[in-house]
């Protein structure tokens, strides 16, 4: 598990130039121990972007991160894109141990432990290309906890399957993650999907600034059927709504 | 109105309606085939029309009395050693540079020009340059197979670099993927396809400048003994050799490069 703490983040794209872009504005927030928390907001509000720099890919312009493991030390990051993003060349068994730190037989155990997981154990030997779009996300993921990460990122990991097979992999998602105690973070602009997921949705607006951080209390498992569930969704979305009335350009962009 | 749609055939429905011989005039090797036999006829009758250019059979005479002489397996023994070592070196210099210049975007600052200006050097500058600065034996041809092809082999491994995908580096980064594994696992098998066609490019341009640099300043070799037949007017025994070349080059494309063509690519046949 992770500690990961955001204070007064900003990020511009083109910084000092005319074309200057802020996206992220003055974020702060933390997160800490077992937690699954959702970062939702619409389209460009910067969402991708404060994965990014979480992950070490993107830099920040200012403000203070730090990821730090439960003992303090820096943490290992485990990540699941949108799309799978898997070396086409390599065996899901060889993509797995590419992002491993070490190539020996308790690691070799653990990939296959965690393609067993994800309903992949037999599948060690296929290129990716030989997979359907939803078993190579089913892949990404396997990978991402076979580092056995502090903490899991997760940027729309769904958004690009079927509603059958996302419903199917968010169920795995839930069991997978009560097994292993970690800390994700999780962006979605699916209401209804992090609702499901979710121990805190934090709201991004436009701009990139923080509406509203909102606790998620009910038990687990959950099932979209649980009207305590369902009204929390609606709950949520209503209040995504009232951002919506209350920023107009968001009115505008849809 | 309602549209016709025509009935779609299965590729194995395809295949099955089309009788064997059918099959066979329409192959790759049927039309490699029909080169080979077309170059042939244009060269029967060039010769018939010109009596400057000596037809097939006083070619393959000529060709019969080399290898009787042991002239061909001594002479291309001495051009395999030159050319073999001047690719070697081409390729592996060649991808070792060209992954540098890819990925540190200082190293394509200062090599960029050099690069291009030994791209447009000639082969037979190179010949000419090697034999005055180290004279006859194996280093000119060596040197010169070397100079003439390495070029090409760093631009396109660099060209593949520079394509490797972003969102597979970014992964590898955000995963903290060493930097040796990055380039064994993704930055060389994402430029096979440009390693494959640099090695192309370096047999090609290799052969051009151990013939050349044998030409002009050998003691023996293919070309040397290419020039032999040239400079005695005898343009049977120079065609005879000709056709060696020539054959050397279709040997090494067919049984060499699509093989390991194959053996590169064999995940992307894997997925269809």
């Amino acid at each position: 598990m992770a500690v990961l703490t955001v204070n007064d983040l900003c990020k511009t794209f083109g910084a000092g130039t005319a074309r200057a872009n802020r996206v992220l504005d003055h974020i702060t927030f933390d997160v800490r121990g077992q937690t699954f928390v959702s970062i939702v907001g619409p389209s460009g509000c910067g969402k991708s972007t404060l994965l990014n720099i979480i992950s070490g890919v993107e830099t920040h312009t200012s403000g203070e991160i730090s990821v730090t493991s439960d003992a303090g030390k820096p943490a290992r990051l485990g990540y699941v894109f949108q799309d799978p993003r898997l070396l086409p060349w390599r065996s899901v068994r060889r993509n797995m141990l590419y992002v491993q730190d070490a190539d020996d037989e308790v690691t070799r155990r653990r990939v296959d432990t965690y393609l067993d997981m994800v309903g992949l154990g037999k599948h060690g030997d296929f290129f990716p290309g030989q997979l359907s779009g939803g078993m190579q996300q089913r892949v990404g993921i396997a990978r991402a906890f076979a580092v056995e990460p502090d903490l899991l990122i997760m940027d729309e990991p769904f958004s690009h399957l079927d509603a059958i097979t996302a419903r199917g992999l968010r169920a795995q998602l839930q069991d997978i993650w009560a097994q292993s105690k970690k800390t994700v973070v999780f962006v979605t602009h699916d209401v209804v999907e992090a609702v499901e997921l979710s121990d805190r949705i934090i709201v991004l607006q436009p701009g990139g600034r923080i509406f509203e951080d909102i606790t998620i209390d009910l038990p687990r498992p959950r099932r979209q059927s649980d009207p305590a569930v369902a009204t929390l969704q609606a709950e949520v979305l209503a209040r995504l709504e009232n951002m919506k009335a209350m920023t107009p350009q968001v009115a505008a962009a849809g | 109105m309602t549209a016709t749609l025509t009935p779609r055939r299965s590729t194995e429905e395809l295949a099955s309606s089309r009788p064997a011989w059918q099959k066979r005039i329409t192959s790759d090797r049927a039309a490699r085939f029909t080169f080979y036999v077309a170059a042939f006829a244009l060269w029967l009758v060039l010769a018939g029309l010109f009596e400057r250019i000596p037809g097939p059979p006083s070619v393959v005479d000529r060709l019969v009395e080399e290898f009787r002489r042991g002239e061909v397996f001594g002479n291309f023994a001495d051009t395999f050693y030159r050319f073999g070592i001047g690719v070697a070196l081409s390729i592996v210099v060649g991808i070792l540079v060209g992954v540098l210049v890819g990925l540190s975007p200082m190293a394509r600052a200062f090599l960029e020009s050099p690069v291009m200006v030994a791209l447009s050097i000639p082969a037979i500058m190179w010949a000419f340059l090697t034999v005055m600065w180290f004279g006859f034996g194996h280093t000119s041809p060596i040197v010169t197979t070397f100079l003439t092809a390495v070029p090409f082999m760093i631009v396109n491994v660099a060209q593949g670099v520079l394509g490797v995908s972003r969102d597979l580096r970014d992964m590898s980064s955000s995963y903290g993927v060493p930097l040796r594994r990055r380039v064994s696992d993704l930055v060389l098998p994402a430029v096979m396809g440009y390693v494959m066609a640099g090695i192309r490019f370096v047999v090609i341009m290799g052969w051009n400048g151990v013939l050349l640099a044998e030409w002009f300043g050998g003691s023996g070799g293919a070309g040397y003994r290419a020039r032999y037949w040239y400079d005695a007017n005898q343009f049977a025994g120079f065609a005879a050799w000709v056709v060696l070349f020539v054959g050397v080059i279709i040997i090494l494309d067919q049984l060499i490069f699509e093989r390991l063509s194959r053996r590169a690519f064999r995940w992307r046949d894997a997925a269809h």
